[in-house]
């Protein structure tokens, strides 16, 4: 992942000189706090996707680290961002397997297509619950083509299947395209910032929303760390 | 313009011109008491507001018509009473508190040796009667109204309605059969008027019969029968036939061995941008009894013998025009010779009698602002074509009424019904005092009438 | 003198009705003060309808948080969201005119929605342009174009099976039971876009005078499955069915309803019943889980 980052940003730096002094920002996000534990799902209604893992799978409301690292934490340039329209010609992957969405938080550039992909040998149904998009609710039985779709406004959406009801993914659709999800250690990295002022906005599905504002002025790396607190419930 | 004097007129006639007063009187009492229909019972179990049934309650508007033709039902599979929360009852009540002010010109009155006519004027705070209004479904497509009144005046309970019905019967909103004491389906609802007063509180169209006539059947007050009554989905085609006890509604033995029909078609059709107009014709006939077997003297019920016939038939149109909505209707009338005058059929008719025939125009505006701000006009007209006695004065009885009125709603909820009601009736009945003279009753009513 | 007043009274009517009708064109047809501004004349009547009519349940911004809301199941549509259940176009489209008038005509079976019927069609547009007033996405989306609906194929007994094999095969069974009976392993965990709990369709209740939420017809049918029904974890089956696949799951579907006269009951019996479908069910779960590519009947005939 991270040489295909920089693969993308040798890519950059050789079409456009101009990016040449290029900021970072990157950090940690965790929590503080005690929170939830992940329940396990029960999938033994869905025997051809319970079959696929060796032991049961857990909830992914809250995936944390060690050291309070908290996972899954969309971090992205709310504002000042200096891509803003551009779209990203490269679909995204929304994948359905094991009754699971993988990824569990799948970021995207609003207007960038979406694929849905199922291969799982159940039929789900892709039912992201868009509240200022458009609400769409469509069935893939096994075997069929992709669905693709776009989003044209911002927004957090929720995923779900209502056949399997465990199932819980989100789409974060967004104008920019400097945006990273924070790994299990909790890290999160946004390279290639042309200086200006930025604000950098992280999201979590359950325990909201956190901004920071930050400066870039030429080549430099600016550390930024996001700290939530849980929920216990 | 007088033509006689009321000194020249035949004792019989000036008993008659009293019994035409005492009739009025009886009349206005009854129907004072009975305010009608307005049944906030199924707004509090359908949760919609008094508005989405009635243009301004107690009148219904098309879709609280459908309501009420596909049997209190709004046939989305929550009309079974399963649905309801076990405590609901479906009960509601109205009453009128209300001051009224009353003036009846050219009445006798004694004075030393003979009599005098004068103006009684009067007036005072009152109050209606008051309807308990039960309805709604036993199961679906099993109806039913019970409405028990409480007559202030008389101080007796009436069963204003208790009728159970069955709809949808074979599933076809052309077959519903209602089984009890129920109003007519007339061409306008008595029980749904829009005014309360002495003088304007009952429709002349439904009541009016001539001075002497013994015939007491009335199309505006409850019946106790059978109906038969189909609508279209749309409701825009409707039709009811009824048969019913020659009681006008009484509870007891029936006074004569006949069953009066009844029947009533109509036709709603869209008039481009205007709405849904509506034209329609009715008729009614029956026999009236004009004796009974005594016993000791004394009538014994049940015993009416001498049927003699009667009939009603009119026709009507209902326009509505945005805000505005006019209904005109047209009766002819007949009773026979000797119930018009009041002789019974074994007996000796008195010279110059024939059958009574007369002409009825009821023309009835409603201005809607909004649904908060209702007005009403209405005139009526009572024209004799042919008097039960030859020598009587043509115009002899002519009946003209102006009624006007005005109803706010300050509010509008599912749960109640409230409204200040003001209004006006003048009424000028042609030659029909004592003295010849024409008698001019006005009535002015204001008060507050509320159902929950 | 009886003449004369009949003809003060004609011209005083003629001159009342010429004078509301005058009122009516002015747009203020319904009497309610203007709300706000830049209401078009049909909005302006449909809210004085709304007023009257709607605002009890679907509350006065529109949101489906009426007075009675909390006590209606299921809760009364949100108009803000503009998702609507009953469509003739493709899911998270809008939908057409027609379609929200064909609601208010026909009244939402098994919920409080009554039919709107006895309305004029002028009311029914009204009350629709006011409605379209609540999200702002009537302003910048335009409403799907309706999907097509081919004529009905014959009802025949292969047909049928075709059908019951993709009843199986779409799976419409997690949630509406084998018998169509709602009772689905997933039927009791559903719940609609407002995380309210909510019920699979029993096919099993219907009798002879039945209808679906949207429709009564096999072309309603059709409809429905192949848009979804927005807001519910109802999908649309458009883009994994071939039309000739959903008429015959729409055949299949009508002897689901046991108790209720149809052309597919009548084939379904004269063919020995719903018996001879359980053959195929068999071979098609054995299918399912031998030939994990899931062959399917692409409607190719």
């Amino acid at each position: 992942m991270r040489t295909k980052q920089m693969l993308v940003a040798l890519l950059t730096l050789l079409v456009c000189p101009c990016l040449l002094f290029a900021g970072t920002v990157s950090g940690k996000v965790s929590y503080t706090g005690t929170p939830a534990k992940p329940k396990p799902i029960d999938m033994s209604k869905e025997p051809s996707c319970a079959k696929q893992h060796a032991t049961p799978i857990t909830t992914e409301t809250v995936v944390a680290g060690a050291n309070n690292a908290l996972a899954n934490v969309v971090v992205y340039i709310s504002a000042g961002a200096p891509d803003e329209g551009q779209v990203p010609q490269q679909a995204v992957t929304f994948e359905q397997k094991g009754c699971q969405y993988i990824p569990h938080v799948l970021v995207m550039h609003t207007g960038q297509e979406l694929k849905v992909l199922n291969s799982d040998q159940t039929s789900h149904n892709i039912h992201p619950l868009a509240k200022t998009n458009r609400e769409w609710n469509k069935s893939q039985p096994p075997g069929t083509p992709p669905i693709s779709e776009k989003y044209d406004k911002e927004e957090f959406i929720t995923v779900k299947c209502n056949v399997h009801p465990w199932m819980r993914g989100y789409f974060a659709v967004l104008k920019t395209s400097h945006y990273d999800v924070s790994k299990d250690d909790g890290g999160f990295k946004l390279p290639n910032l042309p200086p200006g002022k930025y604000t950098i906005t992280a999201w979590h599905e359950d325990y909201g929303t956190q901004t920071s504002d930050v400066t870039i002025t030429g080549n430099e790396t600016k550390d930024v760390t996001f700290t939530f607190k849980a929920k216990a419930y | 313009m007088q033509m006689r004097s009321g000194r020249h007129l035949p004792a019989q006639q000036s008993a008659l011109a009293f019994l035409v007063a005492a009739a009025f009187v009886v009349l206005f009492v009854v129907l004072s008491s009975t305010p009608g229909y307005a049944i906030p019972a199924f707004a509090r179990k359908y949760g919609l507001p008094c508005s989405a049934c009635h243009e301004a309650w107690p009148k219904l508007n098309s879709f609280g018509q459908n309501f009420k033709d596909q049997g209190y039902q709004l046939n989305n599979d929550r009309d079974s009473p399963i649905w309801l929360n076990p405590s609901y009852w479906p009960v509601a009540m109205r009453i009128t508190p209300h001051w009224h002010y009353e003036s009846l010109g050219h009445q006798s009155v004694d004075s030393g040796d003979g009599t005098v006519e004068q103006t009684i004027k009067t007036s005072g705070f009152d109050l209606t009667g008051i309807d308990i209004l039960a309805a709604g479904t036993l199961a679906k497509n099993v109806s039913f109204l019970l409405v028990p009144s409480i007559d202030g005046v008389a101080g007796t309970v009436g069963f204003e309605s208790a009728n159970i019905r069955l709809d949808n019967i074979k599933g076809s909103p052309w077959l519903n059969l209602k089984f009890g004491k129920f109003e007519l389906d007339g061409p306008l609802s008595e029980k749904r008027m829009m005014s309360f007063s002495n003088t304007g509180g009952a429709y002349q169209l439904y009541h009016y019969v001539p001075a002497g006539d013994i015939n007491d059947f009335t199309v505006g007050e409850n019946q106790l029968g059978v109906e038969l009554m189909g609508h279209s989905l749309d409701d825009h085609t409707r039709y009811a036939a009824s048969l019913i006890s020659s009681t006008d509604g009484s509870l007891g033995l029936p006074g004569g061995r006949s069953y009066d029909g009844f029947v009533h078609l109509s036709q709603g059709f869209m008039a481009g941008k205007l709405g849904l107009q509506r034209v329609g014709v009715y008729g009614v006939t029956g026999l009236r009894p004009t004796y009974s077997l005594t016993s000791g003297g004394e009538p014994i019920p049940g015993t009416g013998r001498g049927n003699k016939s009667f009939y009603r038939a009119g026709g009507y149109g209902n326009l509505y025009v945005g805000k505005f909505d006019l209904a005109g209707v047209y009766q002819h009338a007949s009773d026979n010779v000797f119930l018009a005058n009041g002789t019974p059929a074994n007996g000796e008719l008195p010279e110059g009698a024939q059958g009574a025939t007369w002409n009825i125009g009821t023309f009835e505006g409603h201005y809607l602002y909004s649904p908060k701000h209702f007005i009403l006009g209405r005139y009526e007209l009572v024209r004799m074509s042919r008097q039960p006695l030859s020598d009587l004065p043509s115009d002899y009885g002519n009946i003209d009424v102006f009624t006007a009125g005005y109803r706010f709603y300050p509010f509008i909820n599912s749960r109640a019904g409230f409204a200040w009601h003001i209004e006006f009736s003048t009424l000028k009945a042609v030659k029909t005092a004592d003295s010849g003279a024409d008698q001019r009753s006005n009535s002015f009513f204001t008060g507050f009438d509320f159902a929950f | 003198m009886m003449k004369r007043r009949m003809i003060c009274l004609s011209i005083l009517l003629i001159a009342a009705t010429a004078g509301s009708a005058l009122a009516q064109n002015a747009g203020v047809s319904s009497g309610y003060p203007t709300p706000k501004n830049g209401f078009s004349p049909a909005e302006q009547r449909g809210h004085g309808l709304y007023l009257r009519y709607c605002v009890l349940c679907h509350g006065v911004f529109g949101d489906g948080n009426g007075d009675n809301a909390p006590f209606l199941d299921p809760r009364p549509r949100d108009f803000t969201a503009a998702t609507f259940k009953c469509r003739s176009t493709p899911t998270g489209t809008l939908p057409l005119d027609s379609d929200l008038i064909g609601t208010l005509v026909r009244g939402v079976q098994a919920t409080n929605m009554p039919s709107w019927r006895p309305l004029t069609d002028e009311n029914r547009q009204d009350l629709v342009a006011y409605i379209k007033t609540f999200s702002e996405r009537w302003k910048t989306e335009k409403p799907g174009d309706a999907i097509k609906i081919p004529p009905e194929t014959p009802v025949s007994i292969e047909s049928i099976r075709r059908g019951h094999e993709l009843f199986q095969k779409m799976e419409c069974w997690k949630c509406h039971g084998q018998q169509g009976r709602g009772d689905g392993p997933s039927a009791s965990t559903l719940t609609d876009s407002k995380d309210q709990p909510i019920r699979p369709y029993n096919f099993a209740m219907a009798r002879n005078d039945s209808r679906f939420k949207c429709g009564s017809e096999n072309q309603d049918l059709y409809r429905i499955f192949m848009t979804g029904v927005d807001g519910t974890p109802m999908p649309s089956f458009a883009d994994v069915m071939q039309p000739n696949d959903a008429w015959d799951l729409v055949h299949y579907l009508r002897t689901l309803q046991t108790e209720r006269r149809s052309k597919e009951n009548e084939v379904l019996k004269a063919a020995g019943g719903a018996a001879t479908l359980k053959s195929s069910e068999n071979k098609s779960e054995n299918n399912s889980a031998a030939d994990s590519n899931g062959k399917t009947h692409s409607g190719g005939h």
